[in-house]
C-alpha cells in the first residue's frame, strides 16, 4: 500500500535545502500570526494531504486559524514568501479540490465552526465554513428551517467545502443545490483584502461575483462568513422505498416519475451490490434480492404529498415495481436514509478502497449510460457499484479495488475515464457535485472549447493573477499561453 | 472549538524511536478515510484537528506500522483519544478502530515508558480491594480535614503537577459505607473496584430493583475487585488478563452476571476475544448490562409510588453502552416504564469522562463535557441518567443532577426516599 | 437583447422543437449555424449592443450614441418534458417560450413584468418576478448559457443537464451584467411543471405574519396597507392555505394591481417593515425585500473592493469596452 504513507515518507525526498530554508521562514512568519497552530510536523503534513479523494501530496505548512482576521494574515504572509495557499473544511471532497499541490500552506478552516447569527426575519444565517452542514439544520430545527443542501457526507461536510463546490446531495432535486442558498459571502481574496460579495438584500448592485464564487473551490479566495438561506422544513414528508427486478424497469420509473409533473424533493437509486453492502451497515430492511431501488421522498403541503404518493405508485406499478414500502415514520425514513447516506464508506465492506465518480446525463440516458458503466467495470477487472441520485441524473459509479493489487491504479483510473467519456457522450457533464479540483481537470476539454477554457481562466486570473490561491485545480495545464503558476501536479495524482 | 488544542507542545523535529505495531495490512486498510466518524469524535469536535480524529490517527498507525517507528508526536495523537468508541458506530466500512487503538497502546506501553512507573502502580492498586478501601477511606477524611488545600498546594511544585490537577477535580469520597448482603443466587452483580469503595449506594440501589423483580442477587467475594477495564485502555492489556481470571474464578456457575458499570460490562464482554479461551468466551456470554437483564422483565417490576406529573429525565448514553455493547435501548425501556424519558440531541457523543481521561487530559475533557452540558441544558431536563460511574462523576462536576438510572428507579420504586 | 422580430418561426432550427432525439445531428448544427451567425454580427471591431423587446433600454445606462444594434437567434430549439429543461435562442420573447411549455404542461417561472421581453434580456437584466419566493431567483433557472465575447467569439458555460458544476460558474455572471461581459446567443433552461391550483388573495392584514403562516408562497406584494398573495399547488393544499388566510380577514382576487415597473430598490426583507403607511404607489415584496416603484430608483453602491474586482473583470473581457458601451451593471 504504497501511495498513501509515500504521503508521509516521500515528503523528505526531493526537497533541496533552499526549500527548506524558505519553509522556515515562511513557518516563522505564520506561527507570529498563529503561534503553535501552524504546523510543520511530519506527520501532521501527512494527514493534510489528502481529502476524501486517493491521492495526496503533503502541504508545506498546516495552519488552523481561528478567525477571518487570522486567514487573511495567512494569505498576505503565503503573498509575501509567493507561496500558495489552499483552503480546507473537513476533507471529505471527492475530486481532489483540497488535495496539496505546489508545497502550499494549508488553511483548515475546522475551528472556526460558530454559527454567528440566525436571522430568521430575513431567513438567513451567518455562519464560519467550518460549520458542519448537519449541525447547521439541526440548530435550525427548532425555528422550523433547515439549510437545504444535503450531500451524503452532510454529517461531516462542512459549509465552507459546500461552498467552494457548489455542493448538491439528494434534496437539491427540488431545492436547487448550494449556490441558490448563499445570500452572501465574506472573503478574503488572495489579494489579502477581506471584501462581502453578495448580500443579503433582494438585488446586490453590480455584478453577481458571489455566483462566480461558489463552486470555485477555492481558486478566487477563502470563504470566512456565509449568510446561507433558510428552507421552511416541510409540513408533510413522505418516504418510498420501491424496489425492481431489473435496473432498467427502475430508471425507466425514474423518467416516468417527473414525466408525470411530480418533483419529488428526493429521487435516489441503488442498483443491487449497493442494496447489500448499505443493508449490511444499516439494517434498514433494503430488499437484498432486488436488482434495483429507488427511494423517493417527497415533501411539502400533505394535499400535495399524498396525492404524489399516489401518483408513484401508479407509475411504479407500471414499470412492474416489486414491493411499494412507505416510511411509516420518521424512524423508519431516518433509517433508509442513513443506509443511503453512508453508502460510500460501507463500500470498503467489499474492498479496501474505493474511487467515487460523479457525472450527470440526461434521464433518459441511465439505463444505457448504467449499462456501458457495468461493461466498463468488467473490461477493466474491477466491481462497479452504483447508488446515485437518479432524479437528476446525476450517476456515482463506485469503482471497488484494493491498491495492494499491482497495477490497479491505472486501471481504475483508465475505467474512471471511459465513464467520464461515456457520460458526456450521452449528453451529460463532468461532474454534478463534486467539482473538478484535481481529478477531472484533464478532462475538461471534453466539455468544453480551448477558447471556453480560456476564458474561464481570464476570470479566475481577475480574482487571483499571481496564481496562489490552490493553484492548478479546475483548469488544465495549457489553457493559458502563460502558465501563472510553474508547479507539477504531484506525481501519483490523477494527470 | 477555538482555544482547544489535544495535545501539549510540539515541536517540528522530534527524535524517533523503534515501535512495532501488530496490527495487520487488511485492517490498517479498512479505514477508506471518509470521514463520516469526524464529527462522532469527541476530540475532533473540540479540536477540529485532524490528528485528534479517529481518521487521522489510523492513518498515523498506518505510517508507523509501515516504518517501524514513531516519535513524541505519535505518542502524544495517541494518548488524546478518549478511546469512547464513537467513531465505530458511525463508519459505514465497520473499521474496528478500538481493537487497533487498543493495539497500539499495548505497544506503546510494552516497548516504551509510555505508561509511567507511578501511574502503573496506581492502576495495579485497582485490584486490590484492602488498599484501594484504605486509600479512599483516606482520601475522604482528607477531603473532609481540609488537606486537600495542602495536596493542591504540593501540585504546585513540578513533579507533583499532575497530582494537584487530578485531586482538584475529584468527587467527595465517603469515609465509611455499610457493606452489601446478597440475597439469593439468580444472578451476580459485579459490583468492581472504584466504584465499590466510592459509590456503593448505586449497587444497593441496583441491587433493590433487580430484587424488586423477585430475583436472588448474589455478590462476589471480595477478591473479585476490578474489571481491569482501566488498564486496557492504558495498554496494559497483561494486567487485564490477569485481573479477568481473578474475576472469572470469583463469579462460578451458570448465572448471569449484571453489571451496572457501563465500562465494566464492556470490558467483561470483551474476555473471550482478550483470554482466547473457551472458558473466556462462555463467562462473557453470562455477562450483561443489569438495563439488558431487567429490560425483558420490565412488566414484573411493581408500579412504585403515584406521581402528579411523571419527572422529565435526559438520558446520557456512555459510550460504552452505547457504541460498545449497543445497550443503550434498554436503559430507556426501562426508565420509560416510570418517567418521561428525553433524548439529547448530539447523537450520543461522548462526555468527555473516560475512566481516567478527564484526570489525564482536563482542558480536553472539560471541553467534551461543556458540548454534553449544553445538549443537557437544550432538553430542559433537570435529571440526567447515566449508568456509568465515570459519566455520572464527571458530568456532577459541572453542577448537572447526574445519577444512575436504577437509582432513580429505585428511588421511585421506594416511594420517592433514597435507598 | 432579442429577436429577429416576432417571426421566430423562420429561424432555421424552431422548426425541430421537441423532436425525436434522431434528429438530433441536424438540429444541432442548425443551433450552432445560428449561433455562429450571430457571433459573424456581433464580430470583433466596434461597440455593439443586443437589443430584445427594448422593455428595458434604460436600465444601468442607455448605450453610446453610435453603437450598432445587433438581434440574437430566437425560438424554442429544444423541450425535452421528461428532462425538465428547454433549449432557446437567447432573442426568444417569454411569451412564445411559455406558450411552447404550456402544451406539456410546464413553464419557467421567468415572469417579467411585459411578456414581450426576451429570454435574453430578462436574464441580462438579472431582475427576478414576482414569484422569486417560491421559485427562487431567474438566474438559478439558467443551465447553460452560450455566449459571444468580445473578440466575437462564442463562449459555452455550464452544462445541459440539471445539476452540473463543472467550471466556472460563467452563467450566473452574465445574469445582470447587462451584456457588458459577453452577448448571449442561446439559453438552457430549467422548466417546472406548472401547478395544478393557483389562487390569489387579497387583504388588510400584517403580510409579515401572512409570510410567517404560510408554507412556501408563491408572492406576497404590499404596498404598505394592502396584500395581495398568491398560493400554488396540490389543489387540496391551496384550499388549506387559502382558509388559513381567509380567517385572518383575507379574500380570494383576480390578481395584484399593475407591478410598477419604473424602479427597483433593493433591501433587506426585514427593512420592508419601515414603508408600513407609506404612499407613494410602490409594490413590495415582501420575503425578498424588493420595491417596485413607479419613479426611478438610484442604484445602490458597491463596495470599492467589489468595484475593483468588476472593473478588472471587464477590463479583461472587453478590453476595448465594444460590449454595451454606456451601460453599467455597477
Amino acid at each position: 500500500m504504497p501511495s498513501r504513507s509515500a504521503a508521509l515518507v516521500g515528503y523528505g525526498r526531493g526537497v533541496t535545502s533552499e526549500d527548506a530554508a524558505a519553509d522556515a521562514a515562511l513557518l516563522a512568519d505564520l506561527r507570529g500570526v498563529l503561534g503553535d497552530r501552524a504546523r510543520d510536523n511530519d506527520f501532521e503534513r501527512g494527514l493534510y494531504s489528502r481529502d476524501g479523494s486517493i491521492e495526496g501530496s503533503p502541504p508545506a505548512i498546516v495552519c488552523l486559524p481561528d478567525s477571518a482576521a487570522e486567514v487573511a494574515e495567512i494569505v498576505r504572509v503565503c503573498r509575501r514568501h509567493s507561496r500558495p495557499f489552499l483552503a480546507r473544511g473537513s476533507g471529505t471532497g471527492l475530486a481532489g479540490g483540497a488535495v496539496p499541490v505546489g508545497r502550499p500552506v494549508v488553511v483548515a478552516t475546522s475551528k472556526m465552526d460558530r454559527i454567528v447569527e440566525i436571522d430568521t426575519a430575513n431567513r438567513i444565517a451567518w455562519v464560519e465554513p467550518g460549520v458542519l452542514n448537519l449541525d447547521l439544520s439541526r440548530a435550525l430545527a427548532p425555528q422550523g428551517f433547515h439549510f437545504a443542501p444535503d450531500p451524503s457526507s452532510q454529517q461531516v461536510c462542512s459549509i465552507g467545502g459546500n461552498i467552494a463546490n457548489n455542493s448538491g446531495g439528494p434534496h437539491c432535486l427540488a431545492y436547487g443545490v448550494t449556490t441558490a442558498h448563499i445570500a452572501a459571502l465574506e472573503v478574503v481574496l488572495p489579494s489579502g483584502d477581506t471584501t462581502v460579495l453578495g448580500g443579503v438584500e433582494a438585488e446586490p448592485a453590480g455584478l453577481d461575483l458571489r455566483g462566480l464564487f461558489v463552486g470555485s473551490e477555492g481558486t478566487m479566495g477563502i470563504a470566512t462568513k456565509a449568510a446561507v438561506r433558510l428552507t421552511s422544513n416541510a409540513p408533510a414528508v413522505r418516504t418510498l422505498l420501491l424496489d425492481f427486478d431489473d435496473v432498467s424497469e427502475g430508471s425507466a420509473a425514474v423518467s416516468a416519475i417527473i414525466a408525470a409533473g411530480l418533483v419529488p424533493s428526493a429521487l435516489e437509486m441503488m442498483d443491487q451490490r449497493a442494496i447489500e453492502i448499505v443493508e449490511a451497515f444499516a439494517h434498514a430492511g433494503y430488499p437484498t434480492g432486488a436488482a434495483a431501488v429507488l427511494l423517493v421522498e417527497l415533501d411539502g403541503l400533505p394535499g400535495g404529498v399524498e396525492a404524489g404518493v399516489e401518483i408513484v405508485r401508479e407509475v411504479a406499478q407500471k414499470h412492474h415495481v416489486g414491493h411499494v414500502r412507505v416510511a411509516a415514520d420518521d424512524a423508519e425514513r431516518a433509517l433508509l436514509w442513513k443506509g443511503r447516506k453512508n453508502a460510500f464508506g460501507a463500500v470498503a465492506r467489499i474492498k479496501p478502497d474505493y474511487y467515487l465518480h460523479d457525472t450527470v446525463v440526461p434521464r433518459s440516458k441511465l439505463t444505457e449510460v448504467l449499462e456501458k458503466v457495468y461493461r466498463i467495470a468488467d473490461a477493466y477487472g474491477l466491481i462497479a457499484v452504483n447508488v446515485f441520485h437518479a432524479g437528476d441524473g446525476n450517476l456515482h459509479p463506485i469503482l471497488a479495488f484494493d491498491r495492494r493489487e499491482p497495477g490497479v491504479d491505472e486501471r481504475v483510473k483508465a475505467a474512471g475515464r471511459d465513464i467520464v467519456a461515456a457520460s458526456i457522450e450521452a449528453g451529460g457533464v463532468l461532474s454534478g457535485e463534486h467539482g473538478i479540483g484535481l481529478e477531472k481537470r484533464d478532462y475538461m476539454g471534453m466539455l468544453f472549447s480551448t477558447h471556453d477554457m480560456y476564458t474561464q481562466d481570464v476570470v479566475r486570473e481577475t480574482f487571483d493573477p499571481d496564481g496562489l490561491a490552490n493553484p492548478l485545480k479546475i483548469i488544465p495545464t495549457g489553457s493559458r499561453c502563460s502558465d501563472s503558476f510553474h508547479q507539477h501536479v504531484p506525481e501519483g495524482a490523477w494527470v | 472549538m477555538s482555544a482547544v488544542r489535544p495535545v501539549g507542545e510540539r515541536s517540528g523535529t522530534a527524535s524517533t524511536f523503534p515501535l512495532q505495531l501488530d496490527i495487520d495490512s487488511d485492517t490498517l486498510a479498512s479505514c477508506v478515510a471518509c470521514g463520516m466518524c469526524l464529527p462522532h469524535c469527541p476530540t475532533y469536535r473540540v479540536t477540529g484537528e485532524e490528528s485528534a480524529s479517529p481518521r487521522g490517527r489510523i492513518a498515523l498507525m498506518r505510517d508507523v506500522a509501515e516504518r517501524g517507528e514513531a516519535d513524541a508526536a505519535f505518542v502524544e495523537f495517541m494518548d488524546a483519544c478518549i478511546q469512547c468508541r464513537g467513531c465505530e458506530t458511525a463508519c459505514p466500512a465497520g473499521v474496528r478502530y478500538g481493537h487497533m487503538m487498543e493495539t497500539t497502546r499495548e505497544a506503546l506501553a510494552s516497548q516504551t515508558s509510555y505508561q509511567p512507573r507511578l501511574r502503573r502502580l496506581a492502576y495495579r492498586a485497582l485490584g486490590m480491594p484492602r488498599l484501594l478501601g484504605f486509600g479512599s477511606r483516606l482520601l475522604g477524611l482528607s477531603q473532609r480535614l481540609g488537606l486537600m488545600r495542602l495536596v493542591s498546594l504540593l501540585g504546585r511544585v513540578r513533579p507533583f503537577r499532575q497530582l494537584g490537577a487530578m485531586t482538584a477535580s475529584l468527587p467527595r469520597v465517603p469515609v465509611r459505607q455499610a457493606p452489601l448482603t446478597a440475597s439469593g443466587d439468580d444472578v451476580w452483580l459485579f459490583t468492581g473496584c472504584v466504584m465499590d469503595a466510592w459509590m456503593r449506594d448505586t449497587h444497593r440501589a441496583v441491587q433493590s430493583v433487580i430484587e424488586a423483580t423477585g430475583a436472588g442477587v448474589a455478590l462476589p467475594p471480595a477478591g473479585a475487585a476490578c474489571c481491569g477495564s482501566l488498564h486496557l485502555h492504558a495498554g496494559l492489556a497483561s494486567d487485564t488478563r490477569r485481573l479477568a481470571r481473578k474475576v472469572m474464578a470469583a463469579l462460578p456457575g451458570e448465572a448471569p452476571i449484571l453489571i451496572d458499570s457501563a465500562g465494566c460490562g464492556a470490558t467483561m464482554k470483551e474476555y473471550g476475544h482478550l483470554l482466547g479461551t473457551e472458558e473466556a468466551r462462555q463467562f462473557a456470554g453470562r455477562v450483561q448490562d443489569v438495563h439488558e437483564w431487567l429490560a425483558a422483565r420490565v412488566d414484573e417490576l411493581p408500579e412504585g409510588a403515584p406521581t402528579s406529573a411523571p419527572l422529565q429525565i435526559a438520558v446520557q448514553d456512555p459510550c460504552h453502552l452505547r457504541h460498545v455493547q449497543q445497550a443503550h435501548l434498554p436503559v430507556r425501556r426501562v426508565l420509560s416504564r416510570f418517567f418521561d424519558v428525553v433524548e439529547l440531541d448530539d447523537d450520543g457523543l461522548c462526555c468527555g469522562a473516560g475512566g481516567a481521561y478527564s484526570q489525564q487530559h482536563p482542558e480536553v475533557a472539560g471541553a467534551v463535557r461543556e458540548r454534553k452540558a449544553a445538549a443537557v441544558e437544550r432538553t430542559g431536563a433537570s435529571v440526567v441518567a447515566s449508568a456509568n460511574p465515570g459519566c455520572t462523576l464527571h458530568l456532577q462536576a459541572v453542577g448537572l443532577d447526574v445519577r444512575h438510572p436504577l437509582e432513580i428507579v429505585a428511588e421511585h420504586l421506594n416511594g420517592g426516599a433514597p435507598q | 437583447m432579442s429577436s429577429q422580430p416576432s417571426g421566430a418561426g423562420a429561424s432555421p432550427a424552431a422548426a425541430a422543437s421537441t423532436g425525436p432525439a434522431a434528429a438530433g445531428a441536424s438540429l444541432a448544427a442548425n443551433i450552432a449555424a445560428e449561433v455562429t451567425a450571430f457571433a459573424g454580427e456581433v464580430g470583433s471591431s466596434g461597440a455593439v449592443t443586443v437589443v430584445g423587446a427594448r422593455t428595458h433600454r434604460d436600465v444601468g445606462g442607455v448605450p453610446l450614441a453610435g453603437t450598432r444594434e445587433v438581434c440574437a437567434p430566437a425560438g424554442v430549439w429544444e423541450h425535452e418534458p421528461s428532462e425538465m429543461t428547454v433549449r432557446c435562442g437567447a432573442g426568444t420573447t417569454v411569451a412564445e417560450l411559455a406558450a411552447h411549455l404550456a402544451r406539456t404542461g410546464q413553464m419557467v417561472p421567468l415572469d417579467p413584468v411585459d411578456d414581450a421581453a426576451t429570454v435574453g434580456g430578462v436574464l441580462a437584466c438579472g431582475f427576478s418576478g414576482h414569484r422569486r419566493l417560491r421559485y427562487g431567483h431567474v438566474r438559478d433557472l439558467v443551465l447553460q448559457t452560450r455566449h459571444v465575447d468580445a473578440a466575437g467569439k462564442v463562449v459555452t458555460a455550464g452544462g445541459p443537464t440539471v445539476k452540473n458544476v463543472s467550471g466556472y460558474d460563467l452563467a450566473r455572471l452574465l445574469v445582470g451584467s447587462l451584456g457588458t461581459l459577453g452577448l448571449l446567443a442561446e439559453v438552457i433552461l430549467r422548466t417546472l411543471p406548472v401547478p395544478p391550483a393557483a389562487q390569489w388573495l387579497e387583504g388588510d392584514g400584517d403580510p409579515f405574519a401572512a409570510f410567517d403562516l404560510l408554507y412556501r408562497p408563491s408572492s406576497i406584494l404590499w404596498n404598505g396597507s394592502h396584500v395581495w398573495i398568491l398560493l400554488e399547488g396540490d389543489p387540496a393544499d391551496v384550499a388549506a392555505e387559502a382558509s388559513k388566510l381567509e380567517t385572518a380577514g383575507f379574500a380570494p382576487c383576480d390578481g395584484p394591481p399593475p407591478i410598477p415597473a419604473a424602479g427597483r430598490e433593493s433591501m433587506r426583507p426585514s427593512d420592508l417593515r419601515a414603508l408600513a403607511g407609506t404612499a407613494g404607489g410602490w409594490l413590495a415584496e415582501v420575503g425578498i425585500g424588493l420595491v417596485h416603484r413607479p419613479e426611478p430608483v438610484q442604484a445602490a453602491p458597491v463596495s470599492p473592493a467589489n468595484a475593483l474586482l468588476m472593473d478588472q473583470l471587464k477590463q479583461r473581457l472587453d478590453p476595448d469596452n465594444r460590449l454595451n458601451p454606456g451601460r453599467r451593471p455597477w
